[in-house]
């Protein structure tokens, strides 16, 4: 396995730039997800990755070789398709094999890292079928088993659950996992999916615009977002984001009333900023809560152990928080909702966090 | 559904296909058959020869030569589009469909045009273009020194029947190149990204992935190819006419049937004997499309992405 390195890198169609200076290092045997929306750059980052798109300027390198000028199959990368991309008119043997075959392996390897590949998966009983007699989840695996007999110094994943519905993907994604601990493989995959890179990821890099937003672990993604959009982007429900200004003792938030809270260094009073705040961190007020905001329910979910409540603050702007169990609440109640000083976070006027 | 607003909904829908089908299509083929089992005679009257025409046809030496001839010449016909258009309408879809092509459109069109043009048309230029006296051809090689190569191709035995082929290829070679294309871009680029990762190039991926995946089309273009030729007929008799020269050399089946049934010059028409062709013809197309049906296209996969 290898280290995948990237810096500078650069891509434009034609006068459009999609990929604008990224640098990124994916650590040998890291498992590197990259999340965004949809034309954020993330695909077209991993297609870069496996050659498949040629760069405008930057540099790759895998395993300390740059990469640039090398074909895909000199890169010694393997790739799983979100449509899996198994050849139809080869049976699911050949389909692994496929590589092998153009490489000049010997028959007898090619039989072994195949058989040695089904086993790991599973797939033995359906070496000799083709793609169309295979379920969705089982053309899945062909796919990741035809990415595994090639040995590849890194394996790339694109979006490769989105075509799997709801249950098979939770077990496919367990299933992913394990595998990278089995193989210890260097990993990048790309998802849209924001469970799939919280749960899977040892490193998420948020992407936006073709830009990195922010990379890190998911959890100090999840804690301490770097900006409003990886804010708003992790986590689901989405962060509340109430606009204020800065005053000598807290925020001021207008008509939602005025907060005192602890301030970080970098809030100058009497600058513009957004509170944010996720609806775990936003409590049903008790008598005793600090932090508090007035609000009308427009809207109870209820999920069984947990639930939303969606608000209205007085200042018009909506808000969710988190409830646990049932708090008896309906459409139309006032109530005050509190925030959990802890977890709040302040962001400048530039998007940026307030550290 | 009731069964009266069924019968009702059934005649309503099949019935016009049915009363076309069978009026313009499998009455005519019938009485084809049928007058193919009677002699006429010189008053005009039919009589009753049972299969006395087949044997005629490929026993009696004045009509078995010219059918022997035909059939030959047709077999030619159709093996030089097989060879020629086919192969070259697969090379211009793959040549199209590449991903870094500019003017795609433009290509295609002027490809598919001869296509749309009247056989009348295409037969009266190429004639002008070949020909010795005042051709273009002949100039054209001679500008490049090669005027040494050029022959009356159209007049010569040994080369009119290739030339005639040539030129109906070069006129729907546009069909299949427009059938590949379609079943070309129907392969997901993923397809070939998976190749390419798998390290193929680009013309291993083609011959590797891409093939395979087109077989259907490409049997469905040779049956297409097949009947038209073996039904061929515009294009001999607008450059050579219903003579079919020279010495029948590009005589086909078509051509040949159209002397027999209407007469021609010194030939009188025999609606028995020219049944007894079109049958003929018939037959020769039905087995090879069950010779197709039966032995490859069982074999062929067809495949949905």
């Amino acid at each position: 396995m290898a280290e995948v390195r990237i810096e500078k890198l650069r891509k434009s169609f034609g006068a459009v730039e999609v990929l604008k200076d990224i640098d990124l290092t994916v650590e040998d045997g890291a498992f590197v997800v990259l999340v965004g929306p949809s034309g954020c750059g993330k695909s077209t980052l991993l297609r870069s990755i496996a050659g498949l798109e040629p760069v405008s300027d930057g540099i790759i390198t895998i395993g300390g070789r740059k990469v640039n000028d090398l074909a895909p199959a000199q890169r010694e990368i393997a790739m799983v398709f979100q449509s899996y991309a198994l050849y139809p008119h080869m049976d699911v043997a050949a389909n692994m094999g496929f590589g092998l075959r153009f490489a000049g392996t010997p028959k007898a390897e090619i039989a072994a890292r195949v058989a040695e590949a089904a086993r790991i998966l599973q797939l033995e009983p359906l070496l000799k079928r083709r793609p169309r007699e295979l379920s969705g989840g089982q053309r899945q695996r062909v796919a990741i088993g035809r990415a595994i007999v090639r040995k590849p110094q890194v394996f790339l994943f694109d979006e490769p659950l989105s075509n799997l519905d709801a249950a098979l993907r939770i077990n496919t994604r367990v299933e992913i996992a394990k595998l990278h601990k089995l193989l210890a493989a260097t990993i990048v995959y790309v998802t849209h999916d924001q469970v799939e890179a919280m749960t899977l990821a040892d490193k998420i890099v948020v992407m936006n615009q073709g830009r990195v937003e922010q990379q890190g672990k998911p959890l100090e993604l999840y804690y301490r977002p770097a900006n409003l959009f990886v804010a708003g982007f992790i986590g689901s429900p989405a962060m509340n984001f109430l606009p204020g200004k800065v005053t000598p003792g807290g925020v001021d938030l207008g008509a939602d009333g005025a907060l005192a809270l602890p301030l970080p260094a970098g809030a100058v009073p009497g600058s513009a900023v957004t509170l944010g705040v996720r609806p775990e961190h936003m409590r049903i007020a008790g008598t005793a809560d600090g932090l508090r905001i007035d609000a009308t329910v427009e809207l109870v979910e209820r999920l069984g152990e947990m639930g939303y409540v969606h608000l209205r603050l007085p200042s018009g702007a909506v808000a969710i928080a988190e409830i646990r169990g049932d708090v008896g609440l309906g459409t139309g109640d006032r109530t005050s909702v509190a925030l959990d000083p802890a977890h709040l976070h302040l962001f400048g006027a530039d998007g940026h966090r307030i550290a | 559904m009731p069964q009266g607003t069924y019968l009702r909904l059934l005649v309503f829908f099949l019935g016009p296909a049915l009363v076309l089908y069978s009026v313009f299509s499998i009455y005519p083929l019938l009485a084809t058959i049928l007058n193919s089992l009677y002699s006429h005679q010189k008053d005009g009257s039919f009589l009753w020869n049972g299969l006395g025409n087949f044997h005629t046809l490929l026993f009696d030496p004045t009509w078995s030569e010219p059918f022997w001839n035909a059939l030959k010449n047709n077999f030619v016909f159709f093996l030089i589009h097989m060879l020629v258009q086919n192969p070259v309408g697969l090379m211009l879809a793959a040549l199209l469909s590449l991903p870094r092509l500019r003017f795609r459109a433009t290509y295609r069109t002027l490809i598919f045009m001869p296509t749309m043009l009247s056989v009348v048309v295409i037969g009266f230029a190429w004639q002008l273009i070949l020909s010795p006296l005042w051709g273009i051809a002949k100039m054209f090689l001679q500008t490049f020194g090669l005027g040494f190569l050029f022959a009356p191709w159209l007049g010569e035995e040994s080369s009119a029947l290739i030339t005639v082929s040539l030129i109906s290829v070069w006129q729907f070679v546009g069909i299949p190149m427009i059938l590949i294309y379609t079943a070309l871009l129907a392969i997901p680029d993923e397809l070939i990204d998976a190749a390419t990762v798998d390290g193929l190039n680009q013309f291993q991926a083609f011959f590797w992935v891409k093939l395979p995946l087109i077989w259907p089309t490409i049997g469905l273009v040779s049956v297409l190819t097949f009947v038209n030729n073996f039904n061929a007929f515009d294009l001999i008799y607008a450059m050579k006419g219903a003579l079919a020269g020279p010495n029948f050399a590009t005589d086909i089946m078509g051509t040949l049937f159209y002397r027999t049934f209407f007469g021609n010059q010194l030939q009188l028409g025999d609606p028995s004997m020219g049944s007894t062709i079109a049958t003929m013809m018939f037959l020769i197309i039905l087995i090879g499309i069950m010779v197709y049906l039966f032995l490859v296209q069982r074999r062929i996969q067809r495949y949905s992405f």
